[in-house]
């Protein structure tokens, strides 16, 4: 990228040095999850030791048991809501992405706005609503309904990353399409969608961590139902008068597990997702 | 290539969301020309499930917030459904409480400051990681992981780690000689800390935009720079960043509204104290009420409201620049 | 070409909004409309005790009570802190569970706002229940639920921290006594006393004894007594004698510094009594001494059953069916020591004592002990509550003195 013609020994040393100051930063960002992982290992004798042990040297598997135990259901749904949040996300925010960036129809920058303005409402006022309008219809402590609700947390940012990238989308391509006859719909479905793949990954993720993470709608909508995400299972150990720590940050380590795989390997998509990327020579 | 005819209340050439290429080439409209009702269906066909989306799930929330801020709502009338209407009463009962000016303060402060350094740190780690090294990838992704966990464990495990006692920061500034630093129970350093674990919590999305960004910038821009002899410091002050700038708007905005959002972070941290001095308009309209005993709904919702107009200022703030780099 | 796609498209959208219209109108027939969930047969039971999971004795009991009053139960559990506002939420639509189980000094606001159903709709038996500990229940004269059981704050000690520091801890007696106590465990290089003083209910809870102690009351903040009780624990912090952790400390997290071993005295409650067993040293308990000897007033803690307004009333007499069975002799004396709680009733108090002699200094404690929403303070307490908590952060963190924070309290609760 600031590239410079090296050596191929040059190359090498200095990316090597690169290599270190990145593990170096990485540590640094992530010695909290580090932290997490110390006290979810550590007896609750030993929680507030000061000054603190860097190592659990007095490591207790407690914590894990209970995880184990009680959890796993917990994450099940936790996953069946992200991916359910993803499916709604891009099938909402595609369309509406490309409309925007390529149809413009009138009224257009006014949805935007409105989108815009749509993400400051504060999660607990939304909830309410969410809460009047499900019992209405019957769908509090359902997962559908909670699929709905965590989507809300995505598609306004989706359609904006989806309207700031399908733009860059040459517009010859669309002329071609349509010059061969195919419709909005058409087009749509085969030029703009796979060539948006990277724009979809990257919705996809923003979607699925932050209906991962959710616990607002969660607490308010699904309550007591017989699903519940992770985010209510860990207040299983939030009892009125006692918290069990180590279990909590237990439960966080796995729970992250998985998702963490799941973004080292889809990483390499994100890469050129969010803008425009055609400049055109 | 000027739209001339067909809808004249859109200016030319205008990227709709900002967050656009630095050249996209304008869509071809000889088509459009022709049809352009149909177009209109089209597009309006497209965005009908979203507009729908909108009015059904937005829609009646605003209202309630709209009007839980313009009624006397006690916590019978809540239950009951029966509150006067009082007009903007409560929004003046905020302002003349003496939390206001310091929440003001807090709010301006955590959001400048937070914004600054997020986006500074994503941008420079964003450049770091665009140079293909070992691992960079890998590396890269690991810095997501921060996102995975909920809010309650992170804002949690930062409260440890700050603890003036038992946590590992006080324990490694001891280790160097300098005494403890009572991060969270002092009303001089609970802001801080509340705004360093919002820079950890923030950096994540930054590196993950302005990364995507820095990607569509083509290498042979900084391969003419290097010939003509620019040192590394001017390739980025020349090219980069203001090739960045549409990427880094929409980043400041989006961390604008997020950053103004923040609550769970603050109030599991300090709860917003001690005697209010880590206390925003978030965590004040949470406190206000949901937080005590004898829930205060109408100023509660009156600052939430506040909340959502100084984000919408700055949304048409956003757009108006827009519109001038647009037309420029 | 373009205008059959066009139209094409139209239908398409069309079609689309026509689905999801369908899709939410026939999901909306199994709910219905606001009200009772399906089965009339189902009872909802709300209680703030996540810990209890799906296999407790806890959830096997409330379904023992269903089964005997003839009823399915489905039970809820919230966090504590976010109860009240569910039970707001639900009752403004209608949606109320069946039976409620809630901390105690949310009982006034609950009652104020409507929600509860007094013992004269729901005919439930309050009779045999202490009336110090009814009070909290109770407002303008009517009682609005039971207790399920109390609990209470004491001073819990180590044994060996202070025998190493030479301290008799029969000569703790009042204020003065109790910092030379502390004085001398510093001087061994032990830490004095650990308590929680955060900005929420849990730290005026705390503050309480020693408000109470002094001799001040909750409606005059500013009285000398009560500034006598915040100096009391803005000196302990100055001079080191209690850690400065104590502003954000939860009653878990000061339990925690406690069972780390290296704290004399920590105040703390009932409830950690399971886990004072566990915590590898000898331990004792001691009252909270008053500011000038005796024992002070300690607040009582502990959650109240009671039964929201429904829209059909003809459920109150299966819902007090399952309050009566919850609160029954032996379910009480089950469920208390589940809770690690002392019972509201004499009769299973005494059988507690029999069975644990350690819950005598306990069960003393709470006879002894108020309410916070007493003394008909009752929706007036969370206001007074909220600005007591403010002035103790304030003080303790040094941003006012004791006497500034509390007369600023005191203004700001008229």
């Amino acid at each position: 990228m600031t590239g410079v013609v090296v050596t191929r020994r040059n190359r090498h040393s200095r990316t090597w040095w690169k290599t270190a100051i990145g593990l170096l930063l990485t540590a640094i960002m992530l010695f909290p999850v580090y932290w997490m992982l110390n006290v979810s290992f550590t007896r609750d004798q030993d929680m507030r030791k000061s000054p603190p042990g860097l190592f659990p040297t007095d490591a207790t598997l407690e914590g894990y048991r209970a995880v184990v135990d009680q959890q796993l259901p917990y994450l099940g749904t936790s996953l069946v809501i992200g991916l359910g949040t993803v499916v709604l996300t891009v099938a909402l925010a595609a369309p509406a992405g490309y409309a925007l960036a390529k149809l413009r129809p009138r009224g257009g920058g006014l949805l935007s706005f409105v989108l815009l303005a749509a993400q400051m409402i504060p999660g607990i006022i939304m909830a309410m609503g969410f809460y009047a309008i499900y019992l209405s219809l019957g769908l509090l402590q359902s997962v559908p309904g909670l699929i709905v609700a965590d989507s809300t947390l995505a598609v306004p940012f989706a359609v904006l990353i989806f309207t700031a990238f399908m733009s860059g989308i040459p517009g010859e391509l669309l002329q071609a399409a349509k010059t061969d006859g195919a419709g909005a719909v058409r087009t749509f479905w085969s030029i703009v969608m796979p060539m948006s793949r990277n724009a979809v990954v990257t919705v996809s993720l923003f979607a699925f961590l932050w209906s991962w993470s959710d616990f607002i709608f969660a607490s308010t909508l699904a309550s007591g139902g017989a699903h519940q995400p992770i985010t209510l299972g860990i207040y299983q150990y939030i009892g009125n008068n006692n918290q069990e720590w180590n279990a909590i940050m237990a439960t966080a380590v796995v729970a992250s597990l998985p998702a963490a795989v799941i973004l080292v390997l889809a990483q390499r998509y994100v890469a050129a997702g969010v803008t425009a990327g055609a400049v055109k020579d | 290539m000027k739209d001339t005819t067909q809808l004249p209340d859109l200016p030319p050439v205008r990227d709709r969301n900002g967050a656009a290429t630095a050249a996209a080439p304008p869509p071809a409209r000889t088509m459009a020309r022709r049809r352009p009702s149909s177009q209109q269906w089209a597009a309006w066909g497209f965005l009908a499930p979203v507009t729908l989306y909108l009015a059904l799930f937005y829609a009646y929330p605003l209202y309630r917030n709209i009007d839980l801020s313009l009624r006397n709502y006690t916590v019978r009338s809540f239950v009951q459904g029966d509150a006067p209407f009082t007009g903007l009463r409560n929004y003046l009962t905020v302002f003349d409480d003496p939390t206001f000016a310091p929440a003001l303060l807090h709010t301006v402060v955590f959001t400048v400051v937070s914004l600054v350094f997020q986006y500074a740190i994503g941008l420079a780690l964003a450049v770091f990681f665009s140079q293909h090294f070992r691992l960079s990838a890998t590396l890269r992704a690991l810095f997501l992981v921060p996102w995975l966990l909920p809010l309650i464990v992170s804002a949690s495990t930062w409260s440890w780690m700050l603890n003036s006692d038992s946590g590992i920061v006080n324990a490694a500034l001891h280790a160097v000689g300098i005494g403890p630093v009572n991060w969270l129970t002092s009303p001089d350093w609970s802001l801080t800390s509340v705004i360093l674990a919002n820079i950890w919590i923030g950096v994540p999305f930054n590196l993950v935009v302005l990364y995507s960004g820095l990607q569509s910038i083509p290498a042979s821009l900084y391969e003419a720079a290097a010939l003509d002899g620019a040192n590394a410091w001017q390739r980025f002050w020349r090219i980069t960043f203001p090739l960045l700038r549409p990427v880094s708007a929409i980043t400041l905005l989006l961390g604008l509204v997020y950053t103004l959002k923040v609550f769970d972070i603050i109030w599991i941290m300090t709860k917003g104290g001690p005697a209010d001095s880590s206390t925003t308009f978030a965590t004040w309209s949470y406190q206000l009420g949901f937080g005590n005993l004898l829930p205060a709904f109408g100023p509660g919702a009156a600052v939430g409201n506040l909340l959502v107009v100084a984000a919408l200022v700055f949304g048409l703030v956003y757009m108006r620049v827009q519109r001038k780099q647009g037309l420029s | 070409m373009n205008r059959s796609a066009g139209r094409r498209l139209t239908a398409a959208a069309l079609t689309v909004v026509a689905v999801t219209a369908g899709a939410t109108a026939c999901s909306s027939g199994a709910g219905g409309g606001s009200s009772k969930a399906a089965d009339s047969g189902t009872y909802t039971i709300w209680d703030p005790y996540p810990q209890f999971d799906k296999g407790s004795a806890w959830a096997k009991l409330l379904d023992d009570c269903g089964t005997k009053a003839g009823v399915k139960v489905k039970r809820t559990a919230f966090d504590t802190s976010d109860l009240t506002n569910k039970a707001l939420l639900a009752a403004q639509q209608d949606n109320s569970a069946d039976v409620l189980i809630v901390d105690n000094p949310v009982v006034s606001t609950l009652a104020e706002a409507g929600v509860l159903t007094t013992t004269e709709d729901n005919k439930l038996d309050t009779s045999a229940v202490d009336p110090n500990l009814l009070a909290a229940g109770q407002s303008g004269g009517k009682t609005y639920g039971t207790p399920i059981g109390a609990n209470t704050l004491a001073l819990y000690y180590n044994k060996a921290v202070l025998k190493k520091a030479g301290v008799d801890i029969s000569s703790v007696k009042d204020w003065t006594t109790l910092t030379a106590a502390l004085e001398k465990v510093d001087k061994s290089g032990d830490k004095g006393i650990t308590f929680s003083a955060i900005g929420t209910e849990e730290g005026s809870f705390q503050f309480l004894p020693w408000l109470w102690g002094s001799g001040a009351q909750l409606t005059e903040l500013d009285s000398t007594e009560a500034v006598s009780a915040l100096s009391l624990w803005n000196d302990w912090l100055k001079k080191g004698y209690a850690p400065n952790s104590v502003i954000n400390n939860t009653q878990t997290t000061s339990w925690q510094e406690f069972a780390s071993g290296d704290y004399a005295f920590a105040e703390n409650g009932t409830w950690q009594l399971a886990n004072a067993e566990k915590a590898g040293f000898d331990y004792g308990v001691i009252p909270v001494p008053g500011a000038k000897g005796g024992n002070a007033a300690a607040p009582t803690g502990g959650e109240f059953v009671t039964i929201p307004v429904q829209g059909e009333t003809d459920r109150y007499a299966t819902s007090q069916k399952l309050v009566s069975c919850l609160t029954s002799g032996q379910n009480l004396l089950d469920t208390d020591t589940t809770l690690s709680y002392v019972a509201p009733t004499g009769e299973v108090q005494d059988k507690q004592v029999a069975a644990d002699a350690k819950l005598k200094p306990w069960v003393d404690a709470v006879k002894a002990a108020k309410g916070r929403t007493s003394d008909d303070l009752g929706t007036k307490y969370p206001k007074i509550s909220e600005q007591m908590w403010k002035a103790v952060q304030s003080a303790l963190s040094g941003s006012k003195s004791p006497k500034d924070a509390l007369t600023a309290a005191q203004s700001a609760v008229k």
